[in-house]
């Protein structure tokens, strides 16, 4: 069995922007994503997650690093300025 | 003094929430709280709703609706020019105001119900209906000439988001099925609610814990805005209510849509349309301030300003 080299993206941003999200991934080519909720503390201050709008989303998307710096860059000037968005990619290898 | 008991599980949660308890509310069971308390006041409308002529509700709903769009247009320019806020959160506050409350709604009609004052079931549709038209006004002033705006997905939001939409089913649903048709569902839904309400306080307070103890942050003109702007909307709708001749019960439940603050459906919907807006600063107004404000002090205020105007005119 031979393994895959690929990249994992992983974006951490507010829950509200869930479906906008998922929206601009996909449309950008992205087969699949997984996404789980989230707490946290970071610039934005704690997102508890105590109500859905003030909870965080993690999204993790596997592809080549073409695709995965494309979401970057679409997301960085779409959204960075005024949501919380954490963003970062990681060399992986895909077992299956 | 009427006082409504089930608000003290608001101050327990704060309580908890300030000495850091390790007491949590998992967000399952809020959610299910919530889903509970919005069909519940949905069914309890429509089970009203059925012995009224619907066409009657027309003119009232549009003046109801015009009078409640004048608070988030009122409001703005006091935030904008004497409160010397950001354009954006101007009028993400102002939408917030102009929003209605479900849970400051449910605890007037919990307090009259203690009180043994009767209301007209179709209070309930105009709570569905102000829930919207801030939102939009909100957008509006705050993207005033500038950059386009997500409409669609901000209507999106607002009427397929699960507040309106268990509100409006729950409405419908209680209608059509009338009093003897709901009478199966009573104990889950008119006999529990009370119950499931203070759970939901206790919750609300825990919340709110965390803005309170920020307040300082937001400075005194915010929070004499959060005090202030609830009882002059509380005294347009007393008057309104009482010109539309409205029962006693009536007057307080308009009185006090006008002067709760939404903190759930209009925070999504403004991150969303006006993301330059601060949402610590509205939320942490109207969750932090005037949500307490309004269950200790505004509703028992609101039921004297209606039983003062309804005296006079008797």
């Amino acid at each position: 069995m031979t393994t895959q080299p690929m990249t994992l993206l992983v974006i951490i941003s507010e829950a509200v922007l869930e479906d906008t999200l998922i929206d601009e991934i996909t449309e950008l080519g992205a087969k699949g994503y997984t996404i789980t909720e989230a707490r946290g503390r970071g610039t934005h201050g704690t997102r508890a997650g105590r109500w859905t709008q003030g909870g965080n989303i993690r999204i993790e998307v596997v592809g080549n690093a073409q695709l995965c710096a494309r979401i970057v860059r679409r997301l960085q000037s779409a959204f960075e300025k005024d949501y919380g968005l954490l963003m970062y990619t990681a060399p992986i290898e895909l077992q299956n | 003094m009427h006082f409504e008991p089930v608000v003290l599980f608001f101050l327990l949660g704060v309580f908890a929430g300030l000495v850091r308890s390790d007491l949590k509310i998992p967000s399952a069971i809020y959610e299910a709280l919530s889903i509970f308390l919005l069909l519940a006041i949905g069914l309890q409308g429509g089970v009203k709703l059925a012995e009224f002529e619907l066409l009657e509700l027309l003119v009232p709903s549009l003046l109801i609706l015009a009078v409640g769009s004048l608070i988030p247009l009122l409001a703005f320019p006091v935030l904008r020019w004497l409160g010397r806020m950001t354009r954006a959160d101007s009028a993400s506050i102002a939408a917030h105001y102009g929003s209605v409350s479900v849970v400051t709604f449910s605890v007037a009609v919990a307090l009259l119900a203690q009180e043994e004052v009767d209301f007209e079931g179709y209070m309930i549709v105009f709570l569905v209906l102000l829930e919207m038209p801030a939102l939009v006004i909100g957008v509006m002033l705050a993207r005033h000439g500038v950059g386009d705006v997500r409409w669609g997905k901000l209507f999106h939001e607002v009427f397929f988001g699960k507040s309106i939409l268990l509100l409006a089913g729950g409405l419908v649903i209680g209608f059509i099925a009338g009093a003897e048709g709901i009478k199966p569902l009573d104990i889950l839904f008119f006999d529990l609610f009370k119950g499931i309400l203070a759970l939901f306080l206790l919750e609300m307070g825990l919340v709110a814990s965390a803005r309170i103890a920020g307040l300082r942050a937001y400075g005194v003109f915010l929070v004499t805005f959060a005090v202030v702007t609830p009882l002059l909307s509380a005294v347009l709708g007393t008057l309104l209510g009482w010109a539309l001749g409205l029962s006693l019960g009536g007057t307080v439940l308009l009185a006090t849509l006008y002067a709760s603050a939404s903190y759930i459906a209009a925070p999504a919907a403004m991150r969303i349309a006006v993301p330059q807006a601060n949402p610590a600063l509205s939320i942490g107004a109207s969750l932090g301030v005037t949500f307490p404000f309004n269950i200790f002090v505004g509703i028992p205020v609101y039921l004297w300003m209606a039983q003062f105007i309804h005296g006079l005119g008797a």
